[in-house]
């Protein structure tokens, strides 16, 4: 078991470098020379041959490719990933470590939105399959997937705030800014883990063990919440487990839509500003969480589930 | 094939329906009541009417109009997206499924550091690196979405392989190159013709997002992300300007949905008798 554990730790480091890697080499990949770009949008009225020199030097551009690949590894390993080309008085760190709080909070309050919904919804429909609750929970999860996600927001903008006046349209602060956006976030994800959980009961139904419980004269209650709902949450907490990186990662359109202040609108904002060493760091962030939360799940999924521990071992 | 295609009824109606979205799109020129970029400031915000069928928006243009061309960047672009994602995927999927080996080892090993990336961050992240610009958003979204096909019909490939017709092939010497093409092509274009359903309504919804954002189709092209861009910026005064762009690729992308679905069934005689 610990073997496991430690050979799939291990596993994840070249992963984690090639990550690095493509990071690195994407923001040597600009077609314009990053001093130039860094000169340009500090508003330098004339571009020079030692200007360009001079920031090449100041930002450590002349080394060679390896070299330079290796200090910035170490320089992010401490934190430390560079400065922001629109404004040099602030740092990457500085910006993210300013807009990942705001992003967390929606990602996490979009999570819990997830779970309180999807689970309860997705056991009703798979206990009266067929009914009508299960016929209407269907029709709405196939609409919601087709529905871009910046639009239900645009709309519930409207609706709950514009017509109805119950919440703020757009902003950051309060918890009733959140709301709005957490919704719209966890939507499309509802209706995938309603899908799930739905499937993975119907499944578990048809199992022998549950034949078992019902010869044995268990009352119905007991063999669908102890026994199969409890035997269908195992893949689905390791799926939504898996899903928090996406969630984070996801919240950059509708973070955009409700002027949210966190990670995905710094990350637009740099897009438009062509900032690229805070794209970097962003695209380095979400990657290395990632590869972090795929491994916890993973682990915890062959810890918790003993049918794997045994392949695993 | 055709005969399962006929009866089943959910297949014939979506395509029929994706063929006349087309047909309106292609025939925009002629069908279209009004010019979608001719903007008449004196008319702007009408409500429906004979001469502007769904209205006008915020500069005066007609919305239908307007939706009609809307077709060709919306659809024409997911179409084009599908196109790269299905043809990289394939030729990967399978060079990677027949030949195994080291061919299999260094495509399968790129496949899996594509797919350790969000994939929603990296379309982002090319975009950012080539520059704000509608080709670059489809190339990105090709480049992010062709390891999941070529992971998947190297899967389908690797069923198929062993075989016993494919197996009797390569002993009476037929060339490589023709049972990837003749045989094991065929055998999986019933996955591929699902997949490629299925991945249009993601494309629609991926590109007209980058339009929304502003980073894909510009603002006086008629396309219904950028639509939506602009109906956005009136929401407080004029809400009903993001009801037709909205309701329109909600359609769009559950016709291709559930023609999705259909076309598994048409295709896969075995999922339907069980």
């Amino acid at each position: 078991m610990k073997q496991y554990v430690f050979k799939r730790i291990l596993s994840t480091i070249p992963l984690l470098l090639i990550i690095s890697f493509v990071c690195f080499v994407f923001i040597n990949l600009i077609p314009s020379n990053p001093a130039e770009v860094a000169l340009r949008v500090r508003q330098v009225p004339i571009i020079t041959e030692e200007a360009i020199a001079e920031v090449e030097a100041e930002l450590g551009l002349n080394r060679p490719f390896l070299v330079r690949y290796v200090s910035w590894l170490f320089d992010c390993l401490k934190g430390d990933f560079g400065i922001s080309y629109v404004n040099p008085s602030r740092t990457v760190a500085g910006e993210l470590a300013r807009c990942l709080p705001a992003t967390l909070q929606l990602a996490g309050a979009s999570l819990v939105l997830v779970i309180l919904l999807s689970i309860p919804i997705g056991f009703l429909c798979a206990v009266y399959k067929d009914g009508i609750f299960d016929k209407v929970m269907r029709a709405l999860v196939f609409i919601t997937t087709a529905m871009p996600p910046y639009w239900v927001g645009l709309l519930l903008m409207w609706f709950i705030s514009i017509k109805l006046d119950l919440l703020p349209t757009s902003g950051g602060g309060s918890f009733a800014h959140l709301i709005l956006p957490a919704f719209t976030v966890s939507l499309s994800y509802i209706s995938t883990y309603i899908r799930l959980i739905r499937n993975n009961m119907l499944e578990n139904m048809k199992q022998d063990y549950v034949l078992y419980a019902n010869v044995r004269g268990l009352p119905q209650k007991v063999i669908l919440i102890k026994h199969i709902l409890k035997n269908s949450m195992h893949t689905c907490i390791v799926a939504i487990g898996m899903s928090i990186p996406q969630l984070i990662s996801g919240t950059i359109v509708v973070e955009n839509v409700f002027a949210w202040p966190g990670l995905g609108t710094l990350c637009i904002s740099s897009i438009f500003n062509r900032d690229y060493p805070i794209i970097q760091a962003y695209v380095l962030l979400i990657g290395v969480l990632f590869v972090v939360f795929n491994l916890l799940f993973d682990i915890l999924q062959t810890v918790s589930d003993p049918r794997l521990r045994k392949e695993g071992a | 094939m055709a005969k399962r295609f006929w009866k089943n009824k959910t297949a014939v109606g979506t395509v029929f329906f994706v063929v006349l979205i087309a047909l309106l799109g292609i025939l925009a020129s002629w069908i279209a009541p009004n010019d979608p970029y001719a903007a008449d400031i004196l008319h702007k915000y009408e409500s429906m009417s004979a001469q502007f069928p769904l209205g006008t928006d915020h500069l005066g243009r007609c919305i239908l109009s307007r939706l009609l061309y809307g077709i060709r960047p919306t659809l024409g672009l997911a179409l084009l997206t599908m196109l790269g994602t299905i043809g990289i995927g394939a030729l990967m999927g399978l060079l990677a499924g027949y030949f195994r080996g080291w061919v299999e080892e260094l495509i399968m090993r790129i496949v899996d550091v594509m797919l350790s990336f969000p994939s929603q961050v990296m379309v982002f992240a090319v975009v950012a690196l080539l520059g704000i610009s509608v080709q670059n958003v489809v190339l990105a979204n090709v480049f992010i979405k062709w390891a999941w096909y070529a992971r998947m019909i190297r899967a389908g490939v690797m069923q198929y392989r062993e075989k016993n017709f494919i197996q009797f092939s390569r002993c009476i010497g037929t060339p490589e190159w023709f049972i990837l093409l003749r045989h094991l092509l065929p055998s999986i274009a019933a996955d591929l013709a699902v997949l490629a359903s299925l991945d249009v309504g993601w494309a629609i919804i991926n590109i007209s997002t980058m339009s929304f954002l502003g980073l894909g189709v510009q603002a006086p092209t008629p396309e219904w992300g950028a639509m939506l861009n602009e109906a956005k910026n009136v929401l407080t005064s004029n809400p009903s300007q993001m009801i037709f762009p909205g309701l329109a690729i909600v359609v769009l992308v559950s016709v291709f949905n559930l023609m999705g679905d259909a076309l598994r069934d048409v295709l896969d005689p075995k999922e339907v008798a069980k």
